[in-house]
């Protein structure tokens, strides 16, 4: 049986994707246009970490599962009204910006000091788990920087599976190019996990985990710790949607042969 | 005067991968933009050809940490080969290619060193000695440029993002300073035992093919006639892949009614998915269909150069402006004819 | 399928004290007042659970929707009930929220020449037309010169319903005393010998037809003592309710309106205040009303109602809100504006004539399918939310005194509450107001502004018919407009084609085609991309049902189809339409619409579901 895992999830509140985004240039540097308006979700990669993290912690007996995420209170809050439904958790909240624009070192450095903060947790049994990339930064280096922020050297990025063997080691499967898997085993804890999709889908909405949850969620949202970003060396210029409007021929009314005729010919074009 | 260090990866004979040498081209160009001076490091279990390779490139100094220790792509001795070269080479800019394996390590190898990083940067431009970055953010919805003060300032070039460094190889060869990096126990916590790769026939993803063939939900969705099509679908999509060889992109809704067990296209898998929450592969051309979306369900071929897309709807926001041609036509129809023409 | 009928499954119970059904004004009125007298000052419970003895009282409430921001409704309220709630409520501090700063009634004229009008009303516009520079008639459209009292929303409020819910619930979710759970639809009460026990949450990983599959979870009985119903005029629990405990005698909701909107970002050089509202009638067709709020920020909701009584067999609501916008008196605001936001709703407008019993053994109603909406006044949000805080005061003083949620006890805690107050008084006005729109809108209008001046006292018109009793055929109503042959190919290419009918009628009647510009007037398809962002997880049944498949295959008008707001049902060539969820914008507007009915219920079965719109503008 292997040892216990004390799994911390990191995950960025990201703008909910079906919405339209507009970059704006707010006191602070660019920003979204209504961001505080805009529904939000949990980062789509850092909740496929999340389900495998909890699926981890269920199986493996004493194992505990920590959700980190840094965001304005008020977001956090709302976007814990759903995600608390999802699996048991503990919430670790830090009220700070979920902007793409903050800075990812400050990110990672203001992280990872709630990390070592977060009471009763054993560091030599961490798996950091998170997003490998997310939906806002798109970046996927904080979880890295954290990682080296906490000295752990086995990390793996666009990971798919966890596999925990007896001797409590684990097997990791990370994307690599020509859609491949890296097959890596890893002595134990503590590692960094950056997640891809994952195996698992999204968990059923389950009233009694949401009341389980709430009572310690709202505690922990009261008693986030404030974390200011600052944006000290780094400037942006330039930030705006694309604008390539391309002008579409289209074809109506022509017979599927004559389609078909046009699009091999294109096809084999060099 | 800026230090721009070239840093990368050997593939398993010791050459350079694409992705590498269009960082190469992009670090080039920064150097004579610059004038400064370029550094050139490698890593890998073999180093010596790649290093021959670029013998020309312009580089001052040849920097490479080699052997078995680091044939695999394993974070703690890449982390340690990278911060080994980068403190060796005193750099101020370093490019490298965002592959998956210095994706991995780069971001903790700048926090080693003290310095910054950025990630998928599509363009680098230096006016009158300042360097600006194009990245995108927000899945390929915001696109920002972006300057630091801070350095060295570490670039993870994203592949197909720049021209390839064509330069000629050398003429003698380099003899690259070996920069000896002690591998310890606790950097082999992790093996890489190897990798696996889907069974040819069932390989839908082929980063390398000049065609990204999209598949929306569409082709799961009633019909004309009332009724789903989907072994139809299936068997149309399997034989266009198989005969032009184009790689396979899907919508989110239609990988998850696959993950759903709904009936759905049986190969198409996560890693088929393209857009807001999937890959932004980058091929010459695309071909969409049953797609329908506006922003942010496009951004998947923000990246393709030809785009075509066959769809029922004249007005698809998939494809009004987003493709050159749109067909206002029924997939398939069209694709059982393409079928026919590309088999003949 | 009813509780009793249900094969056995093992299902996970748990209990509460309170189970509310929906989060909207009602439910938010209702937890508002009912949490700040839950906690004592240092934490400790103020009332004690039964349900969970020795912690606070376990209230907990469900919304179907995926965010309890995601409503569906920007709103001109007085804010009577919702200012005594917050007194010292600053409309800054929730978003899209302005107080009324000015206030008109607008007469629409037809600039197009397709709309039907009625000979009266022709020569009443001839005559606007010919004396318009005296009475100031201009971009086709005459002011009132002053907005009758009834009618007006002076010292309100303009809201985003959207934004207001995220407000209030935020603050609500912060006090800890009340957990709200969106994303969660309530399949149905838990009745037993006419008591209501709670409430049964829809069961997950099922398919579309609701049968188990691989990570089947079936839907968990919520017991409480007392559960709240406020999920709205087209909300499962309540119509639940109303078919398996009746309903009062002849109380009975047969008047409906479907409201669709679009949330516009205007122009930079639009200078419109804040808090400024028009509201409209007399185009794109004479039945037809339309609004136009101005919200902080440039950005303005501009929309229309479409009503039951509007006998079009192809009551579209789409195309026409976008030939509404394009009138000349709304479109020097809107061309060149930004689509936002896209939604549509349902809304109860029989008012108290709609009433459902009040309160029964373990539950209370509240809220528009409590029939709290002053039809006459066109109110509907602060009623709602005052109905709430009605409950609540009463909920408090039961609990307070240690009785149990009895019908008497509800009855004389919260009915007479609610009857003694303005809201009851203010509907008894109004209840027959609408009736002379039975007979046309000239009447209704006249019938309107007389039951207003006589308090009630005096109507005109009948008892309203339902939806379906008033259909006529496309035949019938385009008479003088179209030739029946005509119709016949156009149905019969719509058949085929498996597109809804009133496009192709309304192109044949003379309305212009929607010049698309990709940004404002876009396609109905696009719409739901760029505007409603509709989502429909995987793993829930399909809420939208046909009962009995041969009724459809019978059914002529297919107004399920014609007047789905997001062209989620779709016509076959043969038996029940095509429904697909992932455009379904939970309007409702197919239930009231559906000609054909079984035992007395119509034939389409709207039942709760999850997704929907994911956009909190609205």
């Amino acid at each position: 049986m292997p040892n216990p895992y004390h799994v911390v999830v990191c995950a960025s509140v990201v703008p909910d994707p079906l919405q339209t985004l507009e970059p704006v240039t707010g006191p602070s540097g660019p920003a979204l246009k209504n961001e505080m308006m805009l529904p939000a979700i949990l980062d789509p990669w850092a909740s496929h970490a999340l389900y495998e993290g909890a699926n981890l912690v269920k199986h493996i007996a004493g194992s505990k599962l920590w959700l980190m995420s840094m965001a304005p209170k008020a977001k956090l809050q709302q976007v814990m009204m759903t995600v608390a439904q999802k699996v048991p958790l503990q919430l670790v909240a830090v009220d700070g910006p979920s902007s793409g624009f903050a800075d990812a070192h400050q990110t990672a450095h203001a992280l990872a000091a709630a990390i070592r903060a977060i009471a009763g947790i054993d560091l030599s049994r961490l798996l950091l788990f998170g997003g490998w990339e997310s939906a806002s930064r798109s970046a996927g280096v904080t979880l890295q920087l954290i990682g080296e922020e906490l000295g752990i050297v086995d990390q793996f990025q666009g990971v798919d599976a966890i596999t925990p063997q007896e001797d409590g080691s684990f097997e990791v499967l990370e994307r690599v190019e020509g859609a491949r898997h890296q097959v890596s085993l890893c002595a134990g804890p503590p590692a960094v996990l950056g997640w891809a999709t994952g195996n698992l889908g999204e968990p059923r909405n389950d009233p009694q985990v949401g009341m389980a949850n709430m009572r310690t969620i709202m505690p922990a949202l009261q008693r986030a710790t404030a974390a200011s970003i600052s944006s000290d060396g780094l400037q942006y210029s330039n930030v705006a949607t694309p604008k390539q409007q391309r002008q579409t021929r289209i074809v109506k009314d022509l017979p599927a042969e004559d389609i078909a005729r046009e699009i091999v010919q294109w096809i084999k074009q060099e | 005067m800026d230090t721009i260090l070239f840093l990368a990866q050997t593939e398993e004979d010791g050459t350079l991968g694409k992705p590498a040498l269009e960082a190469l081209g992009a670090a080039v160009e920064l150097n004579q933009a610059l004038s400064g001076t370029l550094v050139a490091a490698l890593y890998g279990a073999k180093v010596q050809p790649a290093a021959d390779a670029i013998a020309n490139c312009g580089a001052s100094r040849f920097l490479a940490v080699a052997g078995e220790d680091f044939a695999s792509a394993r974070y703690a001795t890449d982390a340690a080969a990278c911060e080994a070269l980068l403190r060796a080479a005193q750099a101020t800019l370093v490019i490298t290619a965002a592959t998956s394996r210095s994706s991995r390590v780069m971001a903790g190898v700048t926090h080693r060193v003290g310095g910054c990083v950025d990630t998928h940067v599509s363009a680098i431009a230096a006016d009158s000695g300042s360097v600006t970055l194009t990245r995108w953010f927000y899945r390929q919805r915001i696109e920002a440029s972006l300057t630091r003060t801070q350095r060295p300032w570490v670039l993870l070039l994203d592949p197909g993002a720049h021209a390839a460094w064509q330069g000629q190889g050398a003429s003698g060869p380099i003899t690259p300073e070996l920069i000896t990096v002690p591998v310890t126990e606790s950097m082999k916590r992790t093996a890489v035992r190897g990798t696996i790769t889907p069974p040819a026939d069932q390989q839908t993803i082929r980063p390398d093919a000049k065609l990204l063939f999209v598949a929306g939900a569409g082709w799961t969705k009633k019909q004309k006639d009332g009724q789903t099509h989907v072994p139809e679908a299936e068997a149309l999509i399997v034989d266009f892949l198989h005969k032009s060889k184009a790689s396979l992109g899907s919508s989110k809704s239609l990988v998850e009614l696959t993950g759903e067990n709904q009936s759905a296209l049986r190969f198409m898998s996560h890693l088929n998915q393209v857009g807001q929450t999937g890959a932004t592969p980058r091929h010459p051309k695309g071909l969409s269909t049953c797609c329908h979306g506006e922003e942010p369900h496009t951004v998947g071929w923000r990246f393709i150069g030809e785009r075509r897309a066959i769809n029922l709807d004249p007005n698809c926001g998939w494809a009004r402006g987003k493709a050159d041609v749109l067909y206002v036509a029924d997939a398939f129809e069209v694709m059982s004819k393409v079928n026919a023409l590309l088999g003949s | 399928m009813t509780t009793a009928d249900q094969p056995a499954i093992e299902r996970a119970s748990i209990d509460v004290d309170i189970a509310c059904v929906g989060f909207g004004p009602a439910t938010g009125g209702f937890l508002t007042t009912l949490s700040r007298q839950l906690l004592n000052d240092d934490g400790s419970p103020a009332i004690e659970s039964k349900a969970a003895p020795g912690l606070p009282l376990q209230v907990i409430c469900y919304e179907r929707a995926d965010d309890i921001g995601f409503g569906v409704s920007g709103v001109v309220t007085r804010a009577r009930g919702i200012r005594a709630s917050f007194p010292d409520l600053d409309p800054a501090q929730i978003p899209m929220a302005a107080p009324v700063a000015d206030e008109k009634v607008v007469y629409l004229l037809d600039p197009v020449g397709a709309s039907r009008r009625s000979r009266a009303l022709r020569a009443g516009d001839r005559c606007l037309r010919a004396l318009g520079r005296i009475l100031g008639v201009a971009h086709n459209a005459f002011e009132l010169p002053y907005t009758p009292s009834f009618l007006h929303k002076k010292d309100g409020l303009v809201l985003s319903i959207g934004q207001f819910n995220q407000w209030v619930g935020s603050q609500l979710m912060s006090s800890g005393a009340v957990q709200i759970w969106p994303g969660m639809p309530v399949d149905e009460a838990l009745i037993e010998d006419g008591k209501v026990l709670g409430v049964r949450l829809v069961d997950q990983g099922v398919d579309r037809q609701g049968n188990p599959e691989s990570a089947f979870t079936a839907g968990m009985d919520i017991r409480a003592a007392l559960t709240v119903v406020g999920d709205g005029p087209v909300g499962a629990v309540g119509h639940d309710l109303d078919t398996r405990l009746g309903t009062p005698p002849g109380n009975e909701v047969r008047e409906w309106a479907l409201g669709m909107k679009f949330v516009i970002e205007l122009r930079p050089e639009v200078d419109l205040q804040p808090g400024t509202v028009f509201h409209t009638f007399g185009f794109p067709e004479p039945e037809i009303f339309g609004f136009f709020y101005v919200h902080p920020g440039g950005v303005a909701s501009v929309g229309i109602f479409v009503p039951s009584w509007f006998d079009c067999p192809t009551r579209t609501v789409y195309r026409y809100l976008q030939h509404y916008i394009q009138h000349p008196y709304l479109w020097r605001y809107l061309e060149g504006g930004k689509l936002r936001s896209w939604g549509a709703k349902s809304l109860q407008e029989s008012g108290k004539r709609g009433e459902p019993y009040l309160v029964g053994d373990g539950y209370a109603r509240i809220g528009e399918s409590s029939g709290s909406t002053n039809v006459l006044t066109g109110s509907g949000v602060d009623e709602a939310w005052t109905s709430g805080v009605q409950l609540a005061e009463g909920v408090l003083e039961l609990l307070q005194a240690g009785k149990p949620f009895t019908r008497e006890n509800l009855a004389q805690a919260y009915e007479a509450r609610r009857r003694a107050s303005w809201l009851e008084r203010e509907a008894r006005i109004a209840e027959k107001s609408r009736d002379g729109f039975q007979r046309g809108v000239v009447t209704g209008l006249i019938g309107m502004a007389v039951t207003a001046f006589t308090k009630g006292r005096l109507s005109l018109g009948s008892h309203p018919a339902k939806p379906c009793e008033r259909i006529v055929s496309p035949e019938q109503f385009y008479r003088g407009k179209l030739k029946p042959a005509e119709i016949e190919s156009i149905q019969h290419q719509c058949n085929v084609g498996g597109t809804s009918l009133h496009d192709s009628l309304m192109d044949a009647c003379g309305w212009p085609a929607i010049a698309h510009d990709g940004s404002l007037l876009v396609s109905h398809q696009d719409v739901l991309l760029m505007g409603g962002k509709v989502q429909a997880p995987a793993g829930y049944a399909d809420h939208v049902r046909f009962r009995d498949l041969e009724v459809c295959g019978r059914c002529g008008t297919k107004l399920c189809v014609e007047m789905c707001s997001g062209q989620a049902i779709t016509r076959s060539l043969e038996g029940p339409p095509n429904f697909d969820r992932e455009k379904c914008v939970f309007c409702g507007a197919c239930m009231w619409n559906c000609p054909e009915s079984v035992e007395g219920r119509p034939n389409l079965q709207f039942r709760a579901g999850a997704g929907g719109l994911h956009s909190a503008e609205n």
